[in-house]
This record gives C-alpha cells, sequence and structure tokens, in this order.
C-alpha cells in the first residue's frame, strides 16, 4: 500500500518536473518582459526536430548536438523577439498574447510542413527504459535526469540572477525599462537575450522529455498547459514557484488519478488550481502587489 | 462632424437618416442574398454571423471591461447542448430553447465571473482556460446525460408552420437574430451599462471610488458575454447537424480572443470584421496547392526542402502570420484600419 | 456634402460589384461526371492533432493516378479533390458543402474520424451522394444503412469481438484487461470486449481509460498492473501506445499485448518504442505491408513511382482500400453513369476478394462491406501474419 502511494508520487514529481522545466522559461520571459509566451512549448518542440535531425539524419554524436541545438534555440528565440515582438509599438498583454499565439501557429505549421506529422523515435542517450528500483518504487534514469537538471537549472538561475552582472541587468530591464536605459543597459538586447535564454530551456526540456512524450509536432500542447498551470500556481514571477507548481501539479495529478479516477485527472488540477488562485490570487510563491492608487 | 449636442444625439443608433438608409439597403441585401447564392456560401455566411454573435459577446467582456478570457468554448458547448436536450428529451419549443441556452449559459459566466473577480492577467486565463476545458470534459464524461463522445444529433428547428432545415432557411434565423443582437450590443454600450463596464477596464479603483459597484458590473459582464456565447452556440449546433464534445476545444477560445483582438478591441465593428475574417481564413485556407500563384511556389518548396506530406500545415504559417501582421502593425485592429480609412476619405484631398 | 456623399457612394459600390463574385454558376446540372472525368472528394485531417492519418487520402490519391495511368474507370480518370480539415466537424462541413456546392463532386471517398463524418452523414444522404468507406470503424455508418452509404472498415465492435475471442478460446487467456482511449473510437472497442466475453459467462479483469491529449499515463499503467492480467487490449491512438511499452517495462510488467488495426502498422511502432513492441499482436483488416500479393506489389510500384517521399505504411495504403469497392462498382455500372446506377452496382459486390481486403459483401440492405480481419504479430519490427482471415458471423 504504502510502495503503491510512494510510486503514485515519485510518477507524479517526474512528470511534475518535466512541466516544471517549461514552466522556468514560461516564468523567465513573464518575469522580464510581462508576456504570457504561448509559444514557449513549440520553440522547444521545433529545438528538439533540430537535435532529432542533427542525431538521426546527419548522425552527429550526442555530445556535439546537443550544443549545437541549445545554440540553434538561443537564436531562434533572439529572432523571434526581434522580428515579432520588437515591432509591436506599446502592446497591451492581449496583444501580446495573441502575438505569441500566432508564433506558436507559424513554429507549429513549420515544424509539420518540414517533418511530417508522423510520430519519431528520438534516439536520446538518456533512456526512460533503465529503471532502479529503490525499495519498491521505480523510477528510471531518464526520470532521475529530469529531476536533477530541474533543480540544478533553478539554483543555476537563481545565482545568475542574483550574482552576475547580465543578471542584474535582466532583473533591472524588467523593474523599469527607462531607467534601465539610462543606467546604460542596453535593454533592448537584454530583451533578446532573454528570449534566447528562455528558448534554450525550453530546448533542455524538449529535448529531455522527447523519449517519454515521443517527438511529433503535437508533442507539447499538452505539456504546456500543464506548465502554464504549474507557472500560474507557484506564481508568475517566481522560479522556485514554478519548480513546486509543477511538483504540486504532477502529484495531484497521479494522486486523483490512482485513487479517484483516470477520467477526469486533467480537469482536477486546473479546477485545484483556480481554488488556490481564490486564496492566493498570484500564486503560491510570488508576492502578490496590491495595487495602491 | 462628430460633435454631439445632447445626451439623445450620443445615443442614437444612426448619426443621420443617410445613415440608416444606407443600413436599411444594407440588410435588404443580406435579405435577398440566398435567393441568388450557392449553399456553400450561405453555410459560411451562417458560420460568420454565429461568429459574430459570439465575437460581440467576448468584446463586451475582453474590449469593454479589460478581461480576458480563454474559456469561451465552454459557453458555447453549453449553449449548444442546453437547446439540444432541452428540445429532444423536455420536447420545449425553439422559440423558448434558444434564449434559455443563452441564459443558462450566463449562469455559468455568472459562476466563472464570481472567483474572476480577484485575478487579473495571466492568472485570469488560466481561470478561464480551466473553466471551459471543465465544462468540455464534465460535457463529454457524463454520458448518460449527454450522450458523450458519441456526440447528439440536432433535431431540426420548427416553430408554427415553419421547419428550418437547410442552410438558406437557418441563414433568415440567424440573421435576425444576429442584426437583433448587435443592435442589443450597440445600446448596452451606450448605456449606463456600458459606461460602467469602461469605467473598469479603464481603471478599476477609480471606477470604485465614484460608485461604480465591481463585483456587480464584473460578474455581469461575464454573464452578459456568456448569453451571446451561448446563444451562438445553440444557433450553431442546428448549422452543423452534429455536436461532439471534441468541436468546443481550447482551439476554438484562441479563435474567439483571435476574432476580437484582430477585429478591434472595444467596437462593434471591430468585432464584426475580426469575426468575418478569421471565419474566412479557417475555411479557405483548407487546399494549399490550389491557391493561385502561391500554390505552385509552395509544392516547388515542400519538394526540395519540406515534406509533400505535410504541406497543408502552410495555412498553419499564413494564419499565425496574418494575426501577428494585423497586431503589430495596426493594434487597433482592423476597426483601426477602417478608422484610417474613414478618416482619410473624410479630409481627401488635405 | 454632396461631395462627401460622393465619396461614401465610390466606396461602397466597387463593395457591392465584388460581392457580385458569390452569385452564379449553380452546379444543379453538373453531377461531377463528365466526358472525361469523375470527381471524388476526400476531406482528411492533414494538419491538426490527427495529421498522422493524412495519409489516407494522399494513398487514394496514389491510388487514383495509378488507375490513371492505365487508362482509367470505363475511359474517364478520376480526379480527388482533398480537404483539410483538421479533424474538426466545422471545417468538414464547410469542406463537404465546397466540394458539393462550388466544385460538384460525383461522391465522397474515405474521410477520417467519427464525428467529422457524423456531422456531414445526413447533409450527404438527403442530398443523394455515395460515399464509399469511411475510415473509421464506427458502426453508425452501416447501422442503420442508408442507401448512398457503404462502409468498408470493420466495425469496432467486430474488431474487438474478434480480438477477444482469439485470446480468449484461440489462446486460452482467459483474463483480459481493456487499455482503452475515451472516446468512441476506444468505448465501441470496449463494448464490443465485455459483450464477447459476457457471452463466455465472464468478463474483464481491468479497464482503465486515457483521454487523447494526455502526456502521462503512468497512474493507468500502475491500475492495469493491479489487475494482473495475462492480456492487455490496447485501443489507443500510436502515441500512447508507444507510451504504454515504455511506462511498463519500466514497470516490469509483462502481458500478452494485443491491439486494434490502428496500431498495426509493426515497422512504425516498432521504431518509436525501440524495439519494445517485439511480440506485440494485433489484427488487421488489409494485407501486411510485406505481403507478396499480386494487388500489394502493385500499389507499391505505384507508390515508389507516385508517392516515393512517403511512407509505405498502413494508413497510406489503407486509402486504396476504401476506394477499391468504389472503383469497381464504376466499373460494374458502365460508361452510363449515374449516382443510381452507381448504387445498384455496389450492390451487386458480393464476397468480393479483388482488392487488399477481403470478402467485401453489399447487398439491398447490407452497408457493412467487410467484417473479417485476421492476427498478426509484430517479431522484430516485422509485421508477420499468424492467422488467416476470421469473420464475424451475426
Amino acid at each position: 500500500m504504502l510502495i503503491q502511494l510512494s510510486q503514485v508520487i515519485a510518477s507524479g514529481l517526474a512528470m511534475g518536473s518535466c512541466y516544471a522545466l517549461i514552466a522556468l522559461a514560461m516564468v523567465i520571459i513573464y518575469k522580464t518582459s510581462e508576456v504570457l509566451n504561448f509559444a514557449q512549448g513549440e520553440m522547444a518542440m521545433v529545438s528538439t526536430f533540430i537535435a532529432y535531425t542533427l542525431l538521426a539524419t546527419y548522425d552527429i554524436p550526442f555530445i556535439i548536438a546537443f550544443p549545437l541545438t541549445l545554440l540553434f534555440s538561443l537564436i531562434l528565440g533572439m529572432i523571434i523577439e526581434f522580428l515579432f515582438l520588437r515591432p509591436a509599438k506599446d502592446p497591451t498583454l492581449l496583444g501580446l498574447i495573441v502575438i505569441t499565439l500566432g508564433v506558436e501557429m507559424i513554429l507549429y505549421g513549420v515544424a509539420g510542413w518540414k517533418w511530417g506529422a508522423e510520430t519519431k523515435s528520438f534516439p536520446s542517450p538518456i533512456l526512460d527504459t533503465k529503471v532502479y528500483n529503490i525499495k519498491g518504487v521505480v523510477v528510471s534514469q531518464l526520470n532521475i535526469w529530469v529531476f536533477v537538471v530541474c533543480i540544478g537549472l533553478m539554483l543555476l538561475l537563481f545565482l545568475f540572477f542574483r550574482f552576475s552582472k547580465l543578471g542584474v541587468a535582466m532583473k533591472a530591464t524588467a523593474q523599469n525599462h527607462m531607467a534601465a536605459r539610462l543606467m546604460g543597459i542596453r535593454a533592448k538586447r537584454i530583451l533578446s537575450f532573454t528570449w534566447g535564454l528562455s528558448a534554450l530551456i525550453g530546448a533542455v526540456a524538449g529535448v529531455l522529455i522527447a523519449p517519454i512524450t515521443l517527438l511529433d509536432p503535437n508533442m507539447m500542447v499538452d505539456p504546456l498547459l500543464k506548465a502554464f498551470a504549474s507557472a500560474v500556481l507557484g506564481g508568475m514571477t517566481s522560479m522556485p514557484g514554478a519548480a513546486v507548481g509543477g511538483g504540486i501539479l504532477g502529484v495531484v495529478e497521479n494522486l486523483f488519478g490512482w485513487y479517484v479516477s483516470t477520467e477526469f485527472k486533467s480537469v482536477v488540477a486546473f479546477v485545484i488550481i483556480v481554488v488556490v488562485l481564490c486564496v492566493r490570487p498570484s500564486g503560491l510563491l510570488a508576492r502578490h502587489y496590491v495595487k495602491k492608487v | 462632424m462628430d460633435m454631439k449636442r445632447d445626451y439623445h444625439e450620443d445615443i442614437k443608433l444612426f448619426p443621420n437618416n443617410v445613415g440608416m438608409a444606407w443600413f436599411l439597403l444594407l440588410v435588404a441585401f443580406f435579405v435577398s442574398f440566398p435567393i441568388f447564392a450557392q449553399d456553400y456560401i450561405v453555410y459560411i455566411l451562417n458560420l460568420i454571423m454565429i461568429h459574430v454573435i459570439v465575437a460581440l459577446g467576448m468584446n463586451i467582456l475582453v474590449g469593454y471591461t479589460g478581461q480576458i478570457s480563454l474559456g469561451h468554448a465552454g459557453f458555447f458547448a453549453i449553449g449548444a447542448y442546453t437547446s439540444v436536450l432541452l428540445m429532444t428529451k423536455l420536447h420545449v419549443p425553439f422559440l423558448l430553447a434558444l434564449p434559455a441556452s443563452g441564459l443558462v449559459a450566463a449562469f455559468f459566466g455568472l459562476l466563472l465571473g464570481l472567483p474572476a473577480l480577484r485575478l487579473k492577467g495571466p492568472y485570469l486565463v488560466i481561470a478561464t482556460m480551466g473553466f471551459g476545458m471543465a465544462i468540455i470534459h464534465i460535457i463529454g464524461h457524463w454520458e448518460s446525460f449527454f450522450g458523450g463522445h458519441m456526440g447528439i444529433i440536432t433535431p431540426p428547428i420548427s416553430f408554427g408552420p415553419f421547419i428550418l432545415d437547410t442552410d438558406k432557411e437557418l441563414y433568415f434565423l440567424i440573421l435576425a437574430v444576429t442584426l437583433g443582437m448587435t443592435i442589443a450590443a450597440i445600446n448596452i454600450i451606450k448605456s449606463r451599462i456600458g459606461r460602467a463596464f469602461i469605467a473598469v477596464r479603464d481603471s478599476d479603483i477609480a471606477a470604485e471610488t465614484i460608485g461604480v459597484n465591481l463585483t456587480y458590473y464584473k460578474t455581469l459582464a461575464f454573464a452578459v458575454s456568456a448569453f451571446y456565447t451561448g446563444i451562438g452556440g445553440s444557433l450553431m449546433g442546428f448549422v452543423l447537424g452534429f455536436i461532439n464534445p471534441q468541436n468546443f476545444n481550447l482551439f476554438l477560445s484562441i479563435a474567439f480572443l483571435a476574432m476580437v483582438v484582430v477585429g478591434g478591441l472595444g467596437s462593434v465593428l471591430g468585432s464584426i470584421l475580426g469575426a468575418i475574417l478569421i471565419t474566412i481564413l479557417q475555411q479557405q485556407l483548407n487546399n494549399i496547392p490550389e491557391i493561385p500563384l502561391l500554390g505552385k511556389g509552395v509544392i516547388f518548396l515542400s519538394e526540395r526542402w519540406f515534406s509533400m506530406s505535410g504541406i497543408a500545415n502552410v495555412s498553419s504559417i499564413i494564419f499565425g502570420f496574418i494575426m501577428i501582421m494585423i497586431v503589430i502593425f495596426e493594434p487597433l485592429g482592423l476597426w483601426g484600419r477602417w478608422l484610417k480609412i474613414k478618416y482619410y476619405w473624410k479630409r481627401w484631398p488635405f | 456634402m454632396v461631395s462627401n456623399y460622393l465619396k461614401s457612394v465610390l466606396v461602397v459600390f466597387p463593395f457591392i460589384i465584388s460581392l457580385t463574385f458569390f452569385f452564379g454558376h449553380s452546379i444543379a446540372s453538373e453531377i461531377g461526371v463528365s466526358e472525361d472525368t469523375i470527381k471524388i472528394g476526400q476531406w482528411s485531417p492533414q494538419t491538426g492533432p490527427a495529421a498522422l492519418w493524412g495519409s489516407v487520402a494522399r494513398g487514394t490519391d496514389c491510388y487514383f493516378k495509378m488507375l490513371n495511368a492505365e487508362g482509367g474507370v470505363q475511359g474517364r480518370k478520376l480526379k480527388q479533390y482533398i480537404r483539410d480539415d483538421a479533424y474538426q466537424p466545422p471545417r468538414t462541413v464547410g469542406a463537404v458543402k465546397e466540394l458539393v456546392g462550388r466544385v460538384g463532386v460525383f461522391g465522397f471517398v474515405g474521410g477520417v474520424g467519427t464525428a467529422t463524418g457524423m456531422a456531414v452523414k445526413r447533409y450527404l444522404h438527403t442530398r443523394k451522394i455515395p460515399w464509399v468507406g469511411p475510415a473509421s470503424g464506427s458502426s453508425r455508418w452501416a447501422n442503420p444503412p442508408t442507401r448512398y452509404l457503404f462502409a468498408l472498415y470493420p466495425n469496432y465492435v467486430d474488431e474487438a469481438h474478434i480480438l477477444t475471442s482469439y485470446a480468449y478460446m484461440t489462446l486460452g487467456k482467459k483474463k483480459i484487461a481493456f487499455f482503452y482511449q475515451n472516446d468512441d473510437y476506444g468505448k465501441e472497442g470496449l463494448m464490443g470486449a465485455i459483450e464477447t466475453l459476457k457471452r463466455y459467462g465472464t468478463k474483464l479483469v481491468g479497464e482503465v481509460s486515457v483521454e487523447p491529449l494526455d502526456t502521462d499515463i503512468s497512474s493507468q499503467i500502475l491500475k492495469l498492473k493491479m489487475s494482473k492480467p495475462d492480456v492487455v487490449i490496447l485501443w489507443l491512438l500510436p502515441k500512447h501506445a508507444a507510451m504504454t511499452m515504455g511506462a511498463a517495462a519500466k514497470m516490469s510488467f509483462k502481458p500478452l499485448w494485443m491491439t486494434t488495426s490502428t496500431l498495426s502498422d509493426a515497422p512504425l511502432m516498432y521504431r518509436i518504442t525501440k524495439g519494445l513492441w517485439d511480440g506485440v499482436m494485433f489484427d488487421s483488416f488489409a494485407e501486411l505491408p510485406d505481403s507478396k500479393t499480386p494487388q500489394m506489389i502493385k500499389y507499391k510500384k505505384a507508390h515508389d513511382e507516385h508517392a516515393p517521399r512517403e511512407r509505405w505504411g498502413m494508413f497510406f495504403y489503407a486509402g486504396f482500400l476504401f476506394a477499391e469497392p468504389m472503383i469497381e462498382a464504376m466499373k460494374r455500372a458502365g460508361r452510363d453513369l449515374t449516382r443510381e446506377s452507381f448504387v445498384d452496382a455496389m450492390e451487386t459486390i458480393k464476397n468480393w476478394n479483388g482488392g487488399i481486403g477481403h470478402s467485401i459483401t453489399f447487398g439491398p440492405n447490407q452497408r457493412q462491406g467487410q467484417r473479417s480481419t485476421f492476427l498478426g504479430k509484430c517479431e522484430k519490427g516485422v509485421a508477420v501474419r499468424l492467422s488467416d482471415w476470421l469473420e464475424v458471423k451475426k
């Protein structure tokens, strides 16, 4: 009984860390440019396809293909920001949402056009089938890697934003664009770089998740929604929030699926989020700024 | 030319008699249209009109009250299922079932509006999205009541001696409903309620200080927009002839949002234009290789660098591109562009 | 003020004139058959979540190209009009109305999806437009039978019956669990399995469902494992089936896996599961990809010639299968081809094995053409035949 419960929780955490990775990328963009990036999933998906092409079609070893993919995603993020978000003059939240939705459609179309709709198998060196049995609870090599990478990235980003010059510059740009420029920060470049960084994290998430979700243009549609929900649950402006939100979402989903019914699994997740939001309107870990007149 | 001398001029529907004459001419044109046109065109027009109704509703919520919602597919579904179930299980006549579906949807809108009071921005988006998905899920899984994934075939509409079954017959009904609801929307905006909505959008705290009850008006906005969407959904059920939970997914909510944003927030004409554009794009982009000029180029590219099997995905690319271009270059949407054309004409040759 | 008036008139009139393009050529007289062409339409999910099945329509296209290269049917070439509906019924309705009203097709072939097909079923019937081979095994096409709609794909209930009986009687496995997608596709299969076992006086040891868009199925697999079955029948999309293999392997859960014809594309499944698909049994309603029957060899040649970049897989040549009886009926109807003579010719098809299906039979009130499938097994990525054609007799 306890073993089953631990198994359910462990699987939940495993899936939750996948959501958390994508949520991290979304939170970074939201923190710095106040944009809800609906294109996050597709950016990750396209990068994963590029990795697949490098690995499968050109037979490049993973050690080289992975950094190349990261480089590609960095450039992709920066190009998207440059082409689509910068020209928008004084955009409202809604306008930005629609732009990111448009980018999402374009990326989805390009991926479907280039690689076709058939599911492909991603040749990842980290396997989901290699399992470790820890006192009756089964976790796979992939699960461990995703979890570790998630926590590791979070720590890295935390240190980056706290202590590095670039990180502080990014925080400054987020707080007050004009003041940052006055202080000599090249705000536009910072913005581009933010998107590039977020795309990069998305690519890491995509490559890690691909063995589980399998590779086709639709792979990121559901994880994106769950990631979005995790980010909101944890607080859109808090990076630990993204990780915590992802973990909670994954575990709650699995627990509900196991004990009650698998049919309403996803719905319950959303309902819980709405309930949490009623109590803490800005998410669990974010500071709720009450607007003062 | 735009100055009003008293309150009555401000709330008049048409600024002068000439405007009303042109409008009546337009209405006459639309009424006589189906006599000449093919079934397919009439079907597209029916779809456009239904989407206009929904866009009007969304505009009241998003454009005038400043709340965002990605869950309207849920209200759409509620409207469709309510009227079909009322007509098949309880044998309620159509003339009652239609407003009933709007009211039931409005009730759920109220339910959604309550938690939405405290939420802003991305949090509101998620809450509404979750609501929309929950509704669809429940409809899909409560088999005994909703017919589940098998879907339900909608009965033909009949009132009095009329039976409305074909596209052309439905057209007149939908035209009448659309006209009525458009006029109602314009009047709501011009009334006290509309001004309260706009106040909430512009600054809700300031609005509260001058006595606008936020709770009342925000939930009212949700309820009214849900009412419109419910009516649209109900009509959609009859146009399609068959409803199934699969029809009402997140993509639909996104399309609704796109209609109001692309068309122009805060303007009735904008929602109409947005609904027309998005519906036509959705329906017409289903045959890429046969588009003149562009089609040949796409086939050429597909054979060289892309896959032939995925060629239809170009429709997504075009759709997304158009949406982005409109929002970037014309933040006020299609209505903004229309305004600029209008003012250009009025000021010509200066 | 007069010049203002004139200006607005100048703006409005072109608008009205441009609308006249909507008027015009009504297609009342044309029914898709001309001296040298027959027009056929098909809706297909070329984009969107079901794009995997877009290859069916492309298969039919290849089939038509092959036939046209041989001279066509009764001296007429076949032209297929494919419309992308992204698996959404409102778009299917729009596509069908456009093909009927503006293009003027003779009839429809294939068409993936139950919800999409149901949305246009009544419309096609009231206009007496023939429709052959819906690409879905719903029992609603042929049951109750309607004059113009001919179903080929053995329906899901029958398929489940064949699979379950084979497992229970032939293989002797008594504890059967069912893992299904939570929509009409999966539920019809579930119904068939339950009914079959009821006849043997027993029932399923486990029934677990999954939502089409779910990406995490670990709790479902755990539930299946807990019911301790000998056989698990999978009634899913290829993606979830592949995920199932991975998750089950993780938990060292190794029952005998059996699947429906939707998952019978063994080479594809083997590849995307990285070999975990080995040993899975499936049933199929068409010949296997490596089959050496003359028809399959001919079709493979046509594929290599007209659609070389498309993968030679089950969904692709299913597009051939759904159109085969239609072509046969056109041949039988002769040069004087009308919709009515076509339908009468379809009804004369009895136990027809001229294609890659089996024993296709229609009749005055019989609209379910094929009711047989055979069992196969995946052996190291190759689909291998296990049994002869098994027919459901009721």
